[in-house]
């Protein structure tokens, strides 16, 4: 293999990527299911619900309120400033404390409190700021709750449904970049007889086959970031975890070259992916269900990236946590190449006799 | 004596239990070329792709400049220069981008892209995406990409294949050149009167094994029928006269043709394709 030669071959894929569908799409699809799995489960962007409130007093309502952690405050002048405001959805709700709202409330005369919600907010939204406002007014007023809430907590201690989605996300990028974009790549240059041109030159297949695995690397690493990123969990160590990712997308790009180099066309690549990337990606049900048994992910390659990933970028992990993971992920790498290496021998007969 | 270009000697490469190519021995000389004919299935492409390293031999040795392409394959293929039948081009890639991007791959870092373009004609659309080129345009971006390296062999599957009369005098004109220059040619070919006008030998092939090999002319010596065929204007009309050219009346017989109204004159030597067909039993064209 000849570094000069690898580096033409990427470049060439780099310079002329972006007129290549199926590299559009590997960059497409991760930030289209990110988007669409944060829509569904109300976490766009991870934007807090929004309280606009106008205090046309010195209400303690709006002191406390302007504390709040989880919720996000925004002061108004006026209520018609403030119902433009909920009516454009630039706040979830709107609360008009009047002059004299404080004074009424401690002397027991149950004044008004004008509450107001978008019409587009999350319902979700809605009830948590619905009683934040009543819980705001009761501690100024100073009075008791009618009932004493006992909170129990069942099933383990965990993350939300939306956290643990995020190995779904990261291995649809990793896998789809990694996988994909040196298997299309191959099949298309066969398909379209120019590598048998490369390979009349003193490049050989190996050096192809570096230049494809650069690629899905490269490919690979930049879309798990941005699912991370997208997601907002970047993790107490982010370089461990580009690494994590980076170990993964070269996992999923040699199997990448396995598929591309046994496949004889696209369509045989396609029904491939879709009968046989459950194999791949089955792993992630466990991250869902953590109460599954473990083992049952643990036979699938892909669980020694994904989980290192999970852990460093949600659990707070570090690198030298997820290193004995990560070794078993390096393993599978290193023991794939003889594989990848038959599969090219056989490939070079391959494309000698069509 | 000088050391030949391309040297393979016993070639055999079987697909499963179909022996394709059983034996043959091809030999090219600097500044030669060597037309390689036969039909479709005869072993050509076979033969070419051990020629070019694309298939390992099962049996025989391929020497290209004096290197053995089993063990330095690359070096060789470095001084080599090849055009497909398959238009295998960069679609979405420029002329230019083509160009430069082979150029790099046998390691030439500024390729004349301008002067390469500018022999065969395609210099004013240097930068339009080859998706858009027509199929003459596409085989002489294939021909100039072949020759980036200035190579020393060239091998040409079907060079002027469906092209123009234009675009195909302009090709061959290239190849001619080319093999002036000093590059040994291998040329495949359905097109007789190409191999006939363009090949110093030709090399007949036919179920895997060589069948004749020699320059057209020679062969066509060997084989053809020595006559001339001339049509004379007579008083009952136009007449033809065959005559023979080492028969014993040869002599009287032109004379006498000689004092008639002559139309035509035409030589009886045979065709390749005749003598192929002599040789296999069967026409190029199958």
């Amino acid at each position: 293999m000849h570094a000069a030669t690898i580096g033409s071959i990427l470049g060439r894929e780099l310079r002329l990527g972006y007129r290549a569908p199926f590299l559009v799409w590997a960059f497409a699809l991760p930030i289209f299911m990110t988007l669409l799995v944060q829509g569904i489960f109300g976490n766009l962007l991870g934007q807090p619900p929004s309280l606009g409130i106008v205090d046309e007093g010195a209400s303690e309502v709006a002191a406390a309120a302007a504390g709040l952690d989880d919720v996000e405050v925004v002061a108004y002048g006026s209520a018609d400033e403030l119902a433009e405001a909920v009516a454009a959805h630039d706040v979830d709700a709107g609360l008009v404390l009047q002059e004299d709202f404080d004074t009424a409330l401690l002397a027991g005369e149950r004044p008004v409190l004008q509450f107001t919600v978008a019409g587009e907010s999350l319902a979700s939204d809605r009830a948590v700021l619905a009683v934040t406002a009543l819980d705001l007014v009761r501690a100024v007023e100073g009075s008791m709750a009618p009932v004493s809430v006992e909170i129990v907590e069942l099933g383990e201690t965990g993350l939300d449904l939306a956290s643990r989605m995020i190995p779904t996300l990261v291995v649809m990028a990793v896998a789809v970049s990694g996988v994909f974009v040196p298997a299309m790549g191959l099949v298309q240059e066969r398909e379209r007889g120019t590598l048998d041109a490369v390979l009349v030159t003193p490049a050989t297949l190996w050096d192809v086959f570096a230049a494809k695995i650069a690629l899905g690397v490269g490919v690979a690493v930049v879309t798990g970031s941005l699912t991370l990123a997208l997601n907002g969990v970047w993790g107490a160590a982010p370089l461990a975890l580009a690494l994590a990712v980076a170990v993964g997308g070269l996992m999923m790009a040699e199997i990448g070259l396995l598929l591309g180099s046994w496949a004889k066309d696209q369509n045989t690549l396609f029904a491939v992916w879709k009968t046989g990337a459950i194999f791949i990606i089955y792993p992630v049900i466990f991250f869902i269900w953590p109460n599954l048994p473990e083992w049952i992910a643990k036979v699938a390659p892909t669980w020694w990236f994904l989980d290192p990933v999970f852990s460093l970028s949600l659990e707070g992990a570090t690198l030298s946590d997820v290193a004995g993971e990560l070794a078993i992920a390096l393993g599978w790498c290193v023991a794939l190449i003889p594989a990848v290496v038959a599969m090219g021998r056989y490939l070079e007969r391959r494309i000698g006799e069509e | 004596m000088t050391q030949p270009s391309i040297e393979a000697r016993g070639l055999r490469y079987a697909y499963g239990e179909h022996l394709a190519v059983d034996g043959v021995d091809v030999v090219v000389q600097p500044g030669e070329i060597l037309g390689f004919l036969g039909p479709n299935g005869a072993g050509k492409s076979t033969t070419i792709k051990m020629i070019t390293g694309q298939l390992r031999p099962d049996d025989g040795t391929v020497t290209m400049l004096g290197m053995d392409l089993a063990s330095h394959r690359a070096e060789a293929q470095s001084r080599l220069g090849v055009a497909f039948e398959e238009k295998n081009l960069y679609d979405v890639m420029s002329a230019r981008e083509n160009l430069r991007f082979f150029g790099r791959l046998f390691g030439i870092k500024e390729v004349d892209v301008d002067g390469l373009l500018r022999r065969v004609d395609l210099a004013d659309r240097a930068d339009d995406r080859v998706a858009g080129y027509s199929k003459g345009m596409r085989q002489r971006l294939m021909m100039a990409r072949a020759i980036v390296n200035e190579p020393d062999v060239l091998v040409l599957d079907e060079p002027t294949d469906g092209l123009d009369p234009v675009s195909a005098r302009a090709i061959r004109a290239l190849i001619r050149a080319e093999a002036d220059r000093g590059a040994a040619v291998l040329l495949t070919t359905h097109d007789m009167h190409e191999a006939d006008e363009l090949s110093d030998r030709v090399a007949f092939i036919n179920e895997g094994r060589i069948l004749a090999e020699d320059s057209p002319e020679a062969l066509k010596l060997e084989h053809g029928s020595r006559s001339i065929l001339v049509r004379v204007k007579g008083g009952a009309g136009v007449e033809e006269r065959r005559i023979a050219l080492d028969g014993a009346e040869t002599a009287e017989d032109l004379t006498a043709a000689m004092g008639g109204d002559i139309l035509t004159v035409h030589t009886e030597e045979a065709t390749l394709e005749d003598i192929f067909v002599t040789f296999a039993g069967r026409g190029l064209a199958g």
